[in-house]
């Protein structure tokens, strides 16, 4: 579990593995339930820890300015991080979903405790944030970020996806 | 538990004025950034101008991202802030193109780092112009030198567009031209080294010589005669 600074508020990022109940959380969260509240964030399309930076970045932009597009604080990380305008595909691919095993999990302004109790709900191996790069799923995030070859070429896939998310509204 | 990042995200050095736009050092999310920010004109009536800015900056921030698809070196876009006016870029940390050639042209020419980075320069711009993307504003102070790579970096993309007419890649490559002439004219000929590799990198080489060579004869400028 690690925290970091954006904007003057905190954003805690911890990352599982071998996550058994994520039909359990996923309904929770679609409940509206869950507590406290976070963002589960599907690992594989992370191959390092800034891109999700980059769009918690925008997403308390938008909060600070009463836009979010999505309903809560944590949904609007997950479709930013997804780098697309299609809000249920952001969520189904860049979400959790029924049978993931490899989840990142985030949340805004977290206090030690509340992180217990969100390292207590995910039932699963907690690993190191460095861990992400080695088991990112490579093609699939080039197919669902559409990078081609000859951008790899000159870009890594971090900077790559973060190219996505903040051009997104400008496309 | 540990806290990352420095809270000075807000801090803004001005390294650069210009007409268009000005440009500051700071920090995003821990990484050293640039912020491009394009300033309101005054002159202009308010509602056009926030829409001429904003269509400006989405274009810029467009270009950027297809040149990188392309293949071509460009700082990674870390933000885009349409209420602002602002890009935030990634700092590529070297000197300028124009900062090396001025070097070569007081201290003398190092022919291999030249060659070097005349060969980037023709493969990135023909890489650009095959897919159909036109700089429009290519000088030396719009390209850097990645320090430690050597990579050659291209920067704003402020007055880019979508193009596949010879004309427009030829004027693009008639700018530079003129650019060397005139800035680095004691470095010797850079520009047939650049069209040289152009010539390998960009398929479509042989319209858009023929045509530059028709645009050395007139200008950057169509004469609109008859």
């Amino acid at each position: 579990m690690k925290v970091f600074e954006i904007d003057g508020t905190t954003l805690t990022l911890a990352l599982f593995t071998d996550v058994t109940n994520s039909n359990e959380l996923l309904g929770l969260m679609q409940a509206g339930t869950l507590e406290p509240e976070v963002a589960f964030l599907n690992a594989s399309l992370i191959p390092d820890i800034f891109p999700v930076l980059a769009a918690a970045h925008k997403t308390l932009l938008a909060k600070s300015r009463e836009s979010l597009t999505t309903r809560t604080l944590h949904s609007e990380l997950v479709y930013n991080y997804s780098g697309s305008k299609h809000i249920t595909e952001s969520f189904k691919r860049c979400g959790i979903s029924e049978n993931s095993t490899y989840v990142l999990v985030a949340r805004f302004g977290s206090y030690v405790d509340e992180m217990k109790a969100i390292e207590m709900l995910v039932k699963g191996k907690e690993i190191d944030l460095e861990e992400l790069i080695g088991r990112a799923n490579q093609a699939q995030i080039q197919k669902h970020y559409k990078i081609p070859g000859p951008e790899l070429g000159i870009s890594s896939l971090a900077d790559a996806i973060t190219c996505r998310i903040a051009s997104r509204d400008a496309l | 538990m540990e806290i990352k990042g420095d809270g000075k995200e807000s801090s803004l050095v001005l390294l650069k004025q210009g007409a268009e736009a000005r440009v500051f050092e700071s920090t995003f999310v821990g990484r050293r950034s640039i912020v491009k920010e394009r300033f309101s004109k005054k002159y202009r009536h308010p509602s056009l101008d926030s829409k001429l800015t904003v269509k400006r900056l989405n274009a810029e921030a467009r270009c950027l991202t297809k040149a990188r698809r392309l293949g071509v070196c460009t700082p990674v876009l870390y933000a885009v802030d349409p209420f602002l006016h602002t890009l935030t870029f990634e700092y590529v940390e070297g000197p300028s193109v124009k900062d090396v050639f001025l070097d070569f042209g007081s201290n003398g020419v190092v022919e291999e780092r030249m060659d070097d980075i005349a060969v980037q320069i023709g493969d990135a711009i023909g890489k650009l112009h095959d897919g159909g993307l036109i700089h429009g504003d290519l000088t030396t102070s719009n390209m850097l030198i990645r320090i430690n790579t050597n990579q050659l970096v291209l920067i704003d993309f402020g007055l880019s567009f979508t193009s596949t007419l010879p004309e427009d890649k030829a004027v693009d490559l008639y700018v530079l031209e003129r650019a060397l002439l005139s800035m680095h004219s004691s470095c010797g000929n850079v520009m047939d080294r650049i069209l040289a590799a152009y010539r390998k990198s960009s398929k479509q080489w042989s319209s858009t010589l023929n045509k530059l060579a028709e645009v050395r004869q007139r200008g950057r400028k169509r004469t609109m005669v008859g």
